[in-house]
Protein backbone atom coordinates (compact mmCIF):
# COMPACT_ATOMS: atom_id res chain seq x y z
CA UNK A 1 0.00 0.00 0.00
CA UNK A 2 1.33 3.38 -0.95
CA UNK A 3 1.29 5.41 2.26
CA UNK A 4 2.20 8.61 0.43
CA UNK A 5 -1.07 8.72 -1.52
CA UNK A 6 -2.82 12.07 -1.51
CA UNK A 7 -5.88 12.89 0.59
CA UNK A 8 -8.24 12.20 -2.34
CA UNK A 9 -7.07 8.57 -2.66
CA UNK A 10 -8.34 5.71 -0.52
CA UNK A 11 -7.04 5.69 3.04
CA UNK A 12 -4.42 3.02 3.78
CA UNK A 13 -5.82 0.21 5.94
CA UNK A 14 -4.81 0.09 9.60
CA UNK A 15 -3.56 -3.46 9.16
CA UNK A 16 -3.32 -6.03 6.42
CA UNK A 17 -5.35 -9.19 6.65
CA UNK A 18 -3.44 -12.29 5.70
CA UNK A 19 0.24 -12.61 4.94
CA UNK A 20 2.48 -9.70 4.11
CA UNK A 21 5.81 -10.45 2.48
CA UNK A 22 8.76 -8.67 4.00
CA UNK A 23 11.08 -6.80 1.69
CA UNK A 24 14.20 -8.99 1.36
CA UNK A 25 16.28 -6.24 -0.27
CA UNK A 26 15.56 -3.33 2.08
CA UNK A 27 16.05 -5.37 5.24
CA UNK A 28 19.54 -6.34 4.07
CA UNK A 29 20.58 -2.90 2.83
CA UNK A 30 19.46 -1.38 6.14
CA UNK A 31 21.46 -4.01 8.03
CA UNK A 32 24.48 -3.30 5.87
CA UNK A 33 24.01 0.44 6.40
CA UNK A 34 24.08 -0.09 10.18
CA UNK A 35 27.32 -2.09 9.79
CA UNK A 36 28.77 0.82 7.82
CA UNK A 37 27.89 3.31 10.56
CA UNK A 38 29.80 1.12 13.01
CA UNK A 39 32.65 0.96 10.49
CA UNK A 40 32.57 4.77 10.36
CA UNK A 41 33.01 4.77 14.15
CA UNK A 42 36.17 2.67 13.72
CA UNK A 43 37.46 5.46 11.50
CA UNK A 44 36.31 8.04 14.09
CA UNK A 45 38.49 6.27 16.68
CA UNK A 46 41.45 6.21 14.30
CA UNK A 47 41.00 9.90 13.42
CA UNK A 48 40.82 10.74 17.14
CA UNK A 49 44.10 8.87 17.76
CA UNK A 50 45.68 10.56 14.75
CA UNK A 51 44.50 14.01 15.93
CA UNK A 52 46.20 13.42 19.29
CA UNK A 53 49.40 11.76 18.03
CA UNK A 54 50.05 14.21 15.19
CA UNK A 55 52.51 16.21 17.32
CA UNK A 56 56.24 16.89 17.34
CA UNK A 57 56.60 15.05 20.67
CA UNK A 58 54.87 11.95 19.28
CA UNK A 59 57.06 12.10 16.18
CA UNK A 60 59.83 11.13 18.65
CA UNK A 61 62.58 12.80 16.65
CA UNK A 62 61.40 11.11 13.46
CA UNK A 63 59.66 12.72 10.51
CA UNK A 64 56.66 14.97 11.18
CA UNK A 65 53.50 15.26 9.10
CA UNK A 66 54.84 18.31 7.26
CA UNK A 67 57.86 16.28 6.12
CA UNK A 68 56.06 13.22 4.77
CA UNK A 69 52.76 14.55 3.32
CA UNK A 70 52.63 15.19 -0.41
CA UNK A 71 49.09 16.47 -1.04
CA UNK A 72 49.62 17.01 -4.77
CA UNK A 73 50.68 13.37 -5.20
CA UNK A 74 47.79 12.26 -2.98
CA UNK A 75 45.38 14.19 -5.20
CA UNK A 76 45.93 11.51 -7.86
CA UNK A 77 44.64 9.03 -5.29
CA UNK A 78 41.60 11.31 -4.82
CA UNK A 79 40.88 11.17 -8.55
CA UNK A 80 41.43 7.37 -8.63
CA UNK A 81 39.10 6.58 -5.72
CA UNK A 82 36.39 8.97 -6.93
CA UNK A 83 36.59 7.63 -10.50
CA UNK A 84 36.24 4.11 -9.15
CA UNK A 85 33.19 5.11 -7.10
CA UNK A 86 31.65 6.92 -10.08
CA UNK A 87 32.22 3.92 -12.35
CA UNK A 88 30.64 1.49 -9.89
CA UNK A 89 27.73 3.87 -9.29
CA UNK A 90 27.13 4.13 -13.04
CA UNK A 91 27.15 0.32 -13.17
CA UNK A 92 24.12 0.41 -10.87
CA UNK A 93 22.44 2.87 -13.27
CA UNK A 94 22.88 0.21 -15.97
CA UNK A 95 21.41 -2.30 -13.51
CA UNK A 96 18.06 -0.46 -13.69
CA UNK A 97 17.55 -1.70 -17.25
CA UNK A 98 19.10 -5.10 -16.56
CA UNK A 99 21.98 -4.19 -18.89
CA UNK A 100 24.43 -6.95 -17.95
CA UNK A 101 27.31 -5.75 -20.11
CA UNK A 102 26.90 -2.21 -18.78
CA UNK A 103 27.02 -3.44 -15.19
CA UNK A 104 30.07 -5.63 -15.87
CA UNK A 105 31.87 -2.79 -17.69
CA UNK A 106 31.22 -0.38 -14.80
CA UNK A 107 32.52 -2.91 -12.26
CA UNK A 108 35.66 -3.71 -14.31
CA UNK A 109 36.52 0.01 -14.69
CA UNK A 110 35.87 0.45 -10.95
CA UNK A 111 38.31 -2.39 -10.24
CA UNK A 112 40.93 -0.77 -12.50
CA UNK A 113 40.68 2.63 -10.77
CA UNK A 114 40.63 0.92 -7.36
CA UNK A 115 43.79 -0.95 -8.37
CA UNK A 116 45.42 2.34 -9.42
CA UNK A 117 44.52 3.81 -6.02
CA UNK A 118 46.09 0.89 -4.17
CA UNK A 119 49.20 0.97 -6.40
CA UNK A 120 49.64 4.71 -5.65
CA UNK A 121 49.23 4.02 -1.93
CA UNK A 122 51.81 1.23 -2.00
CA UNK A 123 54.23 3.51 -3.88
CA UNK A 124 53.72 6.21 -1.24
CA UNK A 125 54.28 3.70 1.58
CA UNK A 126 57.39 2.28 -0.14
CA UNK A 127 58.94 5.76 -0.46
CA UNK A 128 58.24 6.39 3.24
CA UNK A 129 59.77 3.04 4.23
CA UNK A 130 62.82 3.90 2.12
CA UNK A 131 63.54 6.97 4.27
CA UNK A 132 63.04 5.00 7.49
CA UNK A 133 59.50 6.28 8.15
CA UNK A 134 58.05 2.93 9.23
CA UNK A 135 55.03 2.42 11.52
CA UNK A 136 57.29 1.43 14.44
CA UNK A 137 59.37 4.63 14.18
CA UNK A 138 57.01 6.79 16.26
CA UNK A 139 53.50 7.06 17.68
CA UNK A 140 52.66 9.59 15.00
CA UNK A 141 53.73 7.23 12.19
CA UNK A 142 51.84 4.31 13.79
CA UNK A 143 48.65 6.37 13.82
CA UNK A 144 49.26 7.61 10.27
CA UNK A 145 49.90 4.17 8.77
CA UNK A 146 47.02 2.48 10.60
CA UNK A 147 44.54 5.18 9.57
CA UNK A 148 45.57 5.27 5.90
CA UNK A 149 46.11 1.52 5.61
CA UNK A 150 42.68 0.78 7.17
CA UNK A 151 41.12 2.75 4.33
CA UNK A 152 43.41 0.93 1.83
CA UNK A 153 42.35 -2.42 3.29
CA UNK A 154 38.70 -1.46 2.77
CA UNK A 155 39.55 -0.69 -0.86
CA UNK A 156 41.16 -4.13 -1.27
CA UNK A 157 38.17 -5.93 0.21
CA UNK A 158 35.87 -3.91 -2.04
CA UNK A 159 37.84 -5.03 -5.10
CA UNK A 160 37.71 -8.65 -3.93
CA UNK A 161 33.93 -8.27 -3.45
CA UNK A 162 33.62 -6.89 -7.02
CA UNK A 163 35.54 -9.84 -8.45
CA UNK A 164 33.23 -12.26 -6.62
CA UNK A 165 30.15 -10.35 -7.82
CA UNK A 166 31.32 -10.50 -11.45
CA UNK A 167 31.37 -14.30 -11.15
CA UNK A 168 27.95 -14.32 -9.48
CA UNK A 169 26.43 -12.08 -12.18
CA UNK A 170 27.82 -14.36 -14.89
CA UNK A 171 26.55 -17.47 -13.08
CA UNK A 172 23.16 -16.38 -11.69
CA UNK A 173 22.18 -13.15 -13.45
CA UNK A 174 20.31 -10.42 -11.59
CA UNK A 175 18.36 -12.43 -9.04
CA UNK A 176 17.32 -10.95 -5.68
CA UNK A 177 20.46 -12.10 -3.85
CA UNK A 178 22.87 -10.74 -6.46
CA UNK A 179 20.99 -7.43 -6.78
CA UNK A 180 21.05 -7.03 -2.98
CA UNK A 181 24.81 -7.59 -2.94
CA UNK A 182 25.27 -5.09 -5.77
CA UNK A 183 23.32 -2.49 -3.75
CA UNK A 184 25.28 -3.22 -0.57
CA UNK A 185 28.57 -2.93 -2.43
CA UNK A 186 27.42 0.42 -3.81
CA UNK A 187 26.92 1.64 -0.22
CA UNK A 188 30.32 0.23 0.77
CA UNK A 189 32.14 1.71 -2.22
CA UNK A 190 30.57 5.17 -1.95
CA UNK A 191 31.44 5.11 1.76
CA UNK A 192 35.13 4.79 0.78
CA UNK A 193 34.82 8.11 -1.08
CA UNK A 194 33.43 9.78 2.07
CA UNK A 195 36.23 8.37 4.22
CA UNK A 196 38.80 9.51 1.66
CA UNK A 197 37.46 13.10 1.85
CA UNK A 198 38.29 13.06 5.57
CA UNK A 199 41.67 11.33 5.07
CA UNK A 200 42.71 13.73 2.31
CA UNK A 201 41.65 16.90 4.14
CA UNK A 202 42.64 16.05 7.72
CA UNK A 203 45.76 13.96 7.03
CA UNK A 204 47.31 15.01 3.72
CA UNK A 205 46.24 18.68 3.51
CA UNK A 206 46.36 19.51 7.22
CA UNK A 207 49.74 17.82 7.52
CA UNK A 208 51.34 20.48 5.36
CA UNK A 209 50.28 23.67 7.16
CA UNK A 210 50.34 23.13 10.91
CA UNK B 1 13.96 -21.51 -3.47
CA UNK B 2 11.07 -20.12 -5.51
CA UNK B 3 7.58 -20.58 -4.15
CA UNK B 4 5.18 -21.03 -7.12
CA UNK B 5 2.31 -19.47 -5.11
CA UNK B 6 4.32 -16.34 -4.27
CA UNK B 7 6.42 -15.46 -7.31
CA UNK B 8 9.49 -13.45 -6.36
CA UNK B 9 9.01 -9.75 -7.19
CA UNK B 10 11.35 -8.43 -9.86
CA UNK B 11 14.44 -7.23 -7.94
CA UNK B 12 15.19 -4.64 -10.63
CA UNK B 13 11.86 -2.95 -9.85
CA UNK B 14 12.93 -2.34 -6.25
CA UNK B 15 13.03 1.31 -5.19
CA UNK B 16 16.71 1.11 -4.19
CA UNK B 17 17.61 -0.07 -7.70
CA UNK B 18 15.39 2.62 -9.25
CA UNK B 19 16.98 5.40 -7.19
CA UNK B 20 20.26 5.17 -9.16
CA UNK B 21 20.71 8.15 -11.47
CA UNK B 22 23.74 9.27 -13.43
CA UNK B 23 23.06 12.99 -12.89
CA UNK B 24 23.44 12.68 -9.12
CA UNK B 25 26.51 10.44 -9.37
CA UNK B 26 28.30 12.64 -11.91
CA UNK B 27 27.43 15.77 -9.87
CA UNK B 28 28.80 14.10 -6.74
CA UNK B 29 32.00 13.22 -8.59
CA UNK B 30 32.53 16.72 -10.04
CA UNK B 31 31.68 18.37 -6.71
CA UNK B 32 34.05 16.16 -4.70
CA UNK B 33 37.02 16.29 -7.07
CA UNK B 34 36.45 20.01 -7.73
CA UNK B 35 36.16 21.08 -4.08
CA UNK B 36 39.08 18.89 -2.98
CA UNK B 37 41.04 20.57 -5.81
CA UNK B 38 40.05 23.96 -4.38
CA UNK B 39 41.13 22.75 -0.93
CA UNK B 40 44.48 21.68 -2.39
CA UNK B 41 44.96 25.09 -4.06
CA UNK B 42 44.07 26.92 -0.83
CA UNK B 43 46.62 24.81 1.05
CA UNK B 44 49.39 25.13 -1.54
CA UNK B 45 49.06 28.89 -2.10
CA UNK B 46 49.22 29.50 1.69
CA UNK B 47 46.93 32.53 1.35
CA UNK B 48 45.23 31.87 4.70
CA UNK B 49 46.73 31.45 8.15
CA UNK B 50 46.68 27.98 9.68
CA UNK B 51 43.55 28.44 11.79
CA UNK B 52 41.49 30.09 9.05
CA UNK B 53 42.58 27.35 6.65
CA UNK B 54 41.63 24.59 9.11
CA UNK B 55 38.17 26.14 9.63
CA UNK B 56 37.68 26.59 5.87
CA UNK B 57 38.75 23.02 5.08
CA UNK B 58 36.59 21.58 7.88
CA UNK B 59 33.55 23.45 6.59
CA UNK B 60 34.31 22.30 3.07
CA UNK B 61 34.61 18.64 4.05
CA UNK B 62 31.38 18.75 6.10
CA UNK B 63 29.63 20.26 3.06
CA UNK B 64 31.09 17.50 0.85
CA UNK B 65 29.99 14.74 3.23
CA UNK B 66 26.43 16.10 3.31
CA UNK B 67 26.44 16.46 -0.49
CA UNK B 68 27.70 12.88 -0.88
CA UNK B 69 25.04 11.55 1.50
CA UNK B 70 22.39 12.94 -0.83
CA UNK B 71 24.01 12.60 -4.28
CA UNK B 72 25.76 9.23 -3.77
CA UNK B 73 23.84 7.45 -1.01
CA UNK B 74 20.54 9.03 -2.06
CA UNK B 75 19.51 9.62 1.56
CA UNK B 76 16.09 11.20 1.92
CA UNK B 77 12.90 10.70 3.91
CA UNK B 78 11.10 8.27 1.59
CA UNK B 79 10.07 5.01 3.22
CA UNK B 80 13.02 3.15 1.66
CA UNK B 81 15.64 5.54 3.00
CA UNK B 82 14.17 7.16 6.10
CA UNK B 83 15.78 4.71 8.53
CA UNK B 84 19.17 5.11 6.88
CA UNK B 85 18.82 8.89 7.31
CA UNK B 86 17.61 8.62 10.91
CA UNK B 87 20.36 6.17 11.94
CA UNK B 88 23.00 8.43 10.36
CA UNK B 89 21.68 11.50 12.19
CA UNK B 90 21.66 9.54 15.46
CA UNK B 91 25.27 8.42 14.86
CA UNK B 92 26.62 11.93 14.20
CA UNK B 93 26.81 12.76 17.96
CA UNK B 94 29.01 9.67 18.40
CA UNK B 95 31.46 11.00 15.79
CA UNK B 96 31.55 14.40 17.48
CA UNK B 97 31.97 12.90 20.95
CA UNK B 98 34.63 10.36 20.03
CA UNK B 99 36.84 12.72 18.02
CA UNK B 100 36.05 16.04 19.72
CA UNK B 101 36.26 14.85 23.33
CA UNK B 102 39.46 12.87 22.70
CA UNK B 103 41.24 15.84 21.15
CA UNK B 104 39.92 18.17 23.86
CA UNK B 105 41.01 15.85 26.70
CA UNK B 106 44.50 15.42 25.34
CA UNK B 107 44.74 19.13 24.61
CA UNK B 108 44.06 19.92 28.28
CA UNK B 109 46.43 17.13 29.38
CA UNK B 110 49.09 18.73 27.23
CA UNK B 111 48.65 22.01 29.11
CA UNK B 112 48.56 20.29 32.52
CA UNK B 113 51.43 17.89 32.13
CA UNK B 114 53.98 19.44 29.80
CA UNK B 115 56.80 21.69 30.94
CA UNK B 116 56.75 25.26 29.63
CA UNK B 117 58.42 25.64 26.30
CA UNK B 118 62.23 25.75 26.54
CA UNK B 119 64.36 27.93 24.34
CA UNK B 120 65.56 25.92 21.38
CA UNK B 121 62.90 23.25 21.96
CA UNK B 122 59.91 24.37 19.90
CA UNK B 123 56.67 22.59 20.66
CA UNK B 124 54.09 22.01 18.00
CA UNK B 125 50.62 23.31 18.94
CA UNK B 126 47.91 20.71 19.54
CA UNK B 127 44.91 20.51 17.24
CA UNK B 128 42.97 23.03 19.33
CA UNK B 129 45.69 25.71 19.43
Amino acid sequence: MDASRGSDGPLPPLWHYGETEHDPISTKTLGFWLYMLSDALIFAGLFAAYGVLDQTMNAAGGPTAAQIMHPVAAFWQTIAVLSSVLSYSLATVALKTGNRNGVLLGIVVAILFGGIFIALEFTDFASLFAIGATPDRSGFLSAFFILVATHGLHMMFGILWMLVLILQILRSGFNTAVVTRLLNLRLFWQFQASVWVCVYVFVYLRGTFQ
Amino acid sequence: MTDPHHPEPDPLAHAEVRQAGWIGYVSGYILTVGLLGVALLLTETKGLDAQALLITLSGLSIFLLIAQSMLFFGLDVTRYNIWKSVSLVLTVPLFILSIGLTVWMFHSLNGLMMMPEMPGMPMQPTLLQ
